[in-house]
């Protein structure tokens, strides 16, 4: 027989390891009680997905709206101020939703600065606070791939009369369609998962269900069986996708020059400003300021040396999930790639199943298993120390982003034809040595870039930490959420804007690496 | 493979060794509040014993109690809600406390009556109304809120909340099912809106304009009276506070309480009583009240200065354990009505 190759044996362990979590979930799911679920099913099921759908559609549309068109004038056009805008357009990824719900409640509520005497709190309000924090998702991939357009598309379109917003609705967007879709599947993602601000807003979405069964109905296990379900329909969905783009790769670069930018009327630069002003104040501008100006007034209260160990805190779990996440990703991808083995392939779409689930659901299950690990043994027990917590909360981020990481070094190592392997094969070199000198620097753009988003997205993270964590451990995001619940909202403005000016500084860290790769015309 | 396990445990075990400090407690808390960390550094400054907390959802926690089972590090319990305190025990996560201190130092109608939790401070869940569209006259019990002249004039928060499932589960206990869902579909059909926000919003709302009374918990009043926010303390001034079911032969106004628990295995059970020893002691009670705006557990301290303006009120002599037992009751006659 043949002996198995040790990074299959590697793979298989790490597979394991992630996957069981979810798998005990599914598991679990089918010998439950189904009293819970049918009652949900009978009576509020229907409504929960109504509402959920039309959630989905309206902060997919902001988001579609505010994310590709200012992307489209960033590509292609030359206007003072360009690459700052360009660049802030991409911060508001650095804000979490939950304080942007804040901000606004707060901006819009009765005792707010303008006194409005109108019910705010509705779902189309709720869509739109949330496609500005997710429409960045959308943007940066559109800049991406509207900046890998060849001339050569162009001048096709206004050869065959075409005017500019036909050229963007018949070429760019379907030509950008996989990239888009791409965007807009996390996007997706994050208002599936979103609890917080829809519970405020009074908005029975899906995950509402997923709780209202846990903590309303004492029924935990129907609380798994309705995430098993949204499991499977994210993952058909996730394969639908697949499927309808499978014979739609491009690879742009090959086929003309790029075009150069065009330098606008004036009447269109006009325009230009207004269509990337909008986002940037309301997303970015808004929210920070709203913060600061908070902090100020309640500069006396702050605790800094509480600030400095939140934020250590905050730092340390990010940097070590980010890290894992990026190396297992990455082995699990090359591996694919070199060895072209189906398996690595389905394995790869498996641990990404972890972002469609809602964080207090993952952190369930690992909870489970855990705890079905531990109690195997009677007389010993793992739990109670903080490192062994502080692994559990590791490993439970490692599950939920795996998405996250995997998906800009998968594209990136997709852009690259197997050619380049079998050369570096033909000249003897190993797995190893080909990706030292070939795949880690033909893809470390995308490796810095997954590592910004994971550790972005577990900077905000906050349902798995709230449960998961050691004792005495909070976050910024843990604090930031336990002030602003109570509303105190001035005291939790300090946590959060750490959480922003952190994350602001690794996306403008991305920004100017990703400049001088070139990915962007400048 | 084998080895790759043998490393994963040994990885575990070396990770557990890190455990272990005799002289300390572990609490679960649903609790967030600031007050409770200062009482517990008192303590620990009072006794030398370290108290070590995890907060985070009530339910989330009870589920982490169950799957630890007997080798949760956890020692106590704490939520704001006697119903999750019934489920826990019915799950069979808590064990009796036993202290005479504390038997002495708690208001007898507030206890336990199986002895499982011990609570600290309680909470009202009464209704605020406009001062400007409201004469206190039409107000009387939680049952009139069902009649016709409050059409379009009353404000909730939504059903998810789990101080509404507690009203609903005292109402449940008290009228029984034909009642409770009758009253509550007259209810929803008197609703200014439908249910969002939390509870300040409700009040921020009837400030607003937006219905004329709202069903609130007593301590939100305290909070926006003494916020920093005058807008907030123009809200709260343009409404007033009003206990609901006070008559003779009325039952008084729902309560809900903030309570510990024991957990079975606890590790360091000593410690534990004897930090709710000190909690519902004196001075701990009193620090409580000179920081939130609940009702104290002890009936020797008196509530903050502005709870005390409400004047006193009735309580609700239900065994707050019903708050827990008719809770999924409580959620299928939310649901059978429309209460979102």
């Amino acid at each position: 027989m043949k002996k198995t190759k040790l990074q299959d044996r590697v793979a298989l362990f790490l597979f394991v390891l992630i996957f069981l979590p979810i798998l005990f979930l599914l598991v679990k799911s089918f010998n439950q009680d189904t009293e819970s679920l049918l009652y949900l099913f009978k009576n509020l099921l229907f409504d929960y997905s109504v509402n959920t759908l039309y959630l989905v559609l309206i902060t997919s549309f902001f988001s579609l709206l505010i994310g590709i068109i200012p992307a489209w004038y960033v590509s292609n056009y030359r206007f003072v101020g360009r690459r700052i805008i360009d660049l802030i357009l991409y911060l508001p990824l650095a804000i979490p939703t939950y304080i942007m719900a804040f901000t606004y409640s707060e901006l819009l509520s009765y005792t707010g600065p303008f006194k409005i005497t109108y019910d705010f709190l509705h779902i189309e309000v709720l869509g739109i606070i949330l496609s500005f924090s997710l429409y960045p998702y959308i943007y940066s991939v559109s800049r991406i791939s509207f900046s890998l357009f060849g001339s050569r598309y162009y001048d096709m379109a206004k050869n065959l009369g075409l005017n500019a917003y036909q050229t963007i609705l018949k070429v760019v967007i379907p030509l950008s369609r996989p990239a888009i879709l791409s965007g807009l599947f996390l996007v997706v993602m994050e208002v599936l998962n979103e609890y917080g601000a829809v519970k405020y807003f009074g908005v029975n979405t899906y995950t509402i269900g997923i709780f209202r069964s846990w903590n309303s109905m004492n029924d935990s296990g129907a609380a798994i069986q309705l995430s098993s379900i949204l499991l499977f329909i994210v993952a058909f969905l996730f394969f639908i996708e697949k499927y309808l783009n499978k014979n739609k790769r491009f690879s742009f670069s090959k086929n003309t020059q790029l075009s150069s930018l065009i330098k606008p009327k004036s009447s269109v630069k006009f325009l230009i400003y207004v269509i990337c002003l909008i986002p940037i104040i309301l997303a970015f501008l808004t929210p920070v300021l709203f913060n600061l100006i908070n902090i100020f007034s309640s500069y006396d209260d702050i605790n800094f040396e509480r600030l400095l160990n939140l934020t250590f805190n905050s730092f340390t779990v990010s940097l070590i999930a980010s890290v894992l996440i990026l190396i297992v990703s990455t082995f699990f991808l090359y591996n694919e790639k070199m060895s072209k083995s189906r398996v690595y392939y389905y394995i790869n779409q498996f641990i990404s199943l972890g972002y469609s689930i809602p964080g207090a659901v993952i952190a369930l299950s690992v909870i489970i298993f855990i705890t079905g690990i531990d109690n195997l043994y009677d007389s010993f027990s793992i739990l109670g120390s903080f490192s062994i917590y502080f692994t559990i909360l590791i490993y439970a981020y490692i599950i939920r982003f795996m998405a996250v990481g995997k998906s800009p070094i998968k594209s990136s190592m997709e852009k690259y034809p197997d050619s380049y392997n079998n050369s570096a094969k033909n000249l003897g070199l190993s797995n190893f040595k080909i990706f030292q000198k070939v795949y880690f620097p033909i893809n470390k753009y995308a490796f810095f870039t997954a590592f910004t988003l994971v550790f972005v997205d577990i900077m905000k993270e906050l349902p798995i930490t709230l449960i998961l964590r050691p004792f005495n451990f909070d976050t910024l995001a843990t604090q930031t959420y336990e002030f602003a619940i109570e509303e105190m909202i001035p005291l939790s403005s300090i946590y959060s804007s750490v959480i922003i000016i952190i994350c602001c500084i690794l996306l403008i860290f991305l920004k100017m690496f990703l400049d001088k790769s070139n990915v962007f015309r400048n | 493979m084998r080895k790759c396990i043998i490393l994963f445990f040994s990885i575990l075990i070396f990770f557990s060794c890190d455990k272990k400090n005799s002289n300390e407690i572990n609490i679960y808390s649903k609790r967030h509040y600031q007050v409770d960390t200062e009482q517990y550094k008192n303590f620990e400054r009072l006794t030398g014993i370290k108290v070590n907390f995890i907060k985070a959802g009530d339910d989330e926690l009870l589920e982490r109690l169950k799957n630890e089972g007997k080798n949760s590090p956890a020692d106590l319990y704490v939520t704001v809600d006697a119903g999750k305190l019934q489920k826990g025990v019915e799950m069979g996560l808590f064990q009796q406390i036993k202290s005479d201190i504390i038997d002495n130092n708690v208001s007898n109608d507030l206890k336990d009556i199986n002895g499982y939790w011990i609570p600290i401070t309680y909470r009202a869940r009464l209704l605020v109304y406009s001062n400007d569209r409201v004469n206190p006259s039409e107000l009387s019990t939680y049952e009139n809120l069902s009649d016709a002249k409050w059409k379009g004039r009353i404000l909730v928060r939504s059903s998810s909340n789990a101080y509404n499932q507690a009203l609903m589960s005292s109402l449940y206990a008290n009228l029984g099912e034909k009642a409770v869902t009758e009253w509550s579909s007259k209810v929803v059909s008197n609703f200014a809106r439908d249910p969002k926000g939390n509870d300040r919003d409700q009040v921020k709302a009837i400030a607003a304009g937006q219905g004329d009374i709202a069903i609130v918990n007593s301590y939100y009043i305290g909070l926006l009276l003494s916020s920093e926010k005058q807008a907030d303390v123009d809200a709260a001034n343009s409404v007033s506070v009003f206990f609901p079911n006070q008559g003779d032969d009325e039952r008084g106004a729902h309560i809900n309480i903030s309570g510990f628990a024991m957990t079975k295995n606890a590790p360091n059970k000593e410690n534990a009583i004897k930090l709710l020893e000190y909690l519902t002691g004196e001075e701990a009670q009193n620090t409580y009240m000179n920081n939130s705006y609940e009702y104290p557990a002890n009936p020797r301290v008196k509530p903050s200065k502005i709870v005390q303006s409400w004047g006193e009120f009735k309580r609700d002599s239900l065994d707050l354990n019903a708050l827990g037992l008719f809770r999924e009751e409580a959620i299928k006659v939310f649901d059978n009505t429309g209460w979102k």
